[in-house]
């Protein structure tokens, strides 16, 4: 395998979904290209940042309030 | 406070009651298996609409057919991807139909978004919101936002929600090797443009110096 090829499975890679030989190849290849390595690093990085600026908010409580009886309230029209 | 309708209880308790055990048993599943993801469901629509009222509109929308449609539920398998599938059918049928042209990034809409859901977080932590006013954070989460939403639909699905490639696949009606690859370019535009804020605000991701 070859830098570019490498390259390209980096993103998947990261994602832990390469296929068996995918990945048996670019673990060989990352064991000799410290290159390719650190994009791996980095990609990783890109990932962890994504994960930590994305804003999680609380469902508002009408919201909850209003699918807990939905479930009811469907039950009631369709018997 | 007051005492409680007695009126309202006998409904209540006659609604409950009326019930077979088979559709009470299917309604603590539904409880246990779906309503759990609910706050995940309403981030992801907060995500993909970027205005709280057509979120929550859509997220109530999906649990009625998610409840109407349970028993095609396929037990054992992963329920936040059959309901984040529902979600996407919905939001399409809703809201895309009519609406901006798909891939189409609406810079004002982002911006709105972004000061909006600023606003809600500022009662967070100090070092929180320290980061989260910072410059670093309003530019990279916009920078997240206009990817097209090609990229960005699988970008969130994967790194946010932690979803498998053929999880993803079937909810956006692709082959996976398409999730494949939109994960790569979406991430390499991204972080072309990371690198652009990196150097900018001083701030590098790189460790070996």
């Amino acid at each position: 395998m070859n830098c570019n090829e490498a390259l390209v499975l980096i993103s998947a890679a990261v994602d832990g979904e390469l296929s068996i030989t995918e990945e048996q190849h670019f673990l060989q290849h990352l064991s000799k290209c410290g290159e390719c390595y650190s994009e791996f690093e980095e990609a990783q990085k890109t990932k962890m940042i994504i994960r930590e600026i994305i804003v999680r908010f609380n469902a508002p409580q009408t919201l909850i309030n209003s699918v807990m009886q939905l479930t009811s309230l469907s039950q009631k029209e369709t018997s | 406070m007051d005492n409680p309708d007695p009126a309202h209880q006998r409904k209540y308790l006659q609604t409950h009651e009326s019930l077979s055990p088979a559709e009470h048993q299917k309604q603590i599943e539904f409880q246990n298996e779906a309503v759990v993801h609910l706050n995940a469901l309403y981030n992801y629509a907060l995500h993909i609409t970027m205005n709280p009222d057509d979120a929550a509109d859509l997220v109530q929308e999906t649990y009625l057919k998610a409840y109407r449609f349970f028993n095609s539920f396929e037990r054992g398998t992963n329920c936040k991807a059959w309901l984040f599938k529902i979600l996407k059918n919905n939001y399409i049928n809703l809201f895309r139909k009519n609406s901006k042209e798909p891939g189409k990034v609406d810079y004002d809409l982002i911006k709105d978004f972004y000061h909006s859901i600023k606003d809600t977080r500022s009662d967070t932590t100090e070092t929180d919101s320290d980061y989260f006013h910072s410059m670093l954070h309003e530019e990279v989460y916009q920078a997240l936002l206009s990817l097209p939403e090609e990229f960005r639909e699988v970008i969130q699905l994967c790194d946010i929600e932690g979803f498998t490639y053929e999880e993803i696949a079937n909810m956006v009606d692709s082959p996976i090797g398409t999730v494949r690859s939109r994960l790569f370019r979406g991430r390499k535009i991204l972080r072309a443009q990371l690198e652009g804020y990196a150097r900018t605000y001083g701030f590098t991701t790189d460790t070996d110096q």
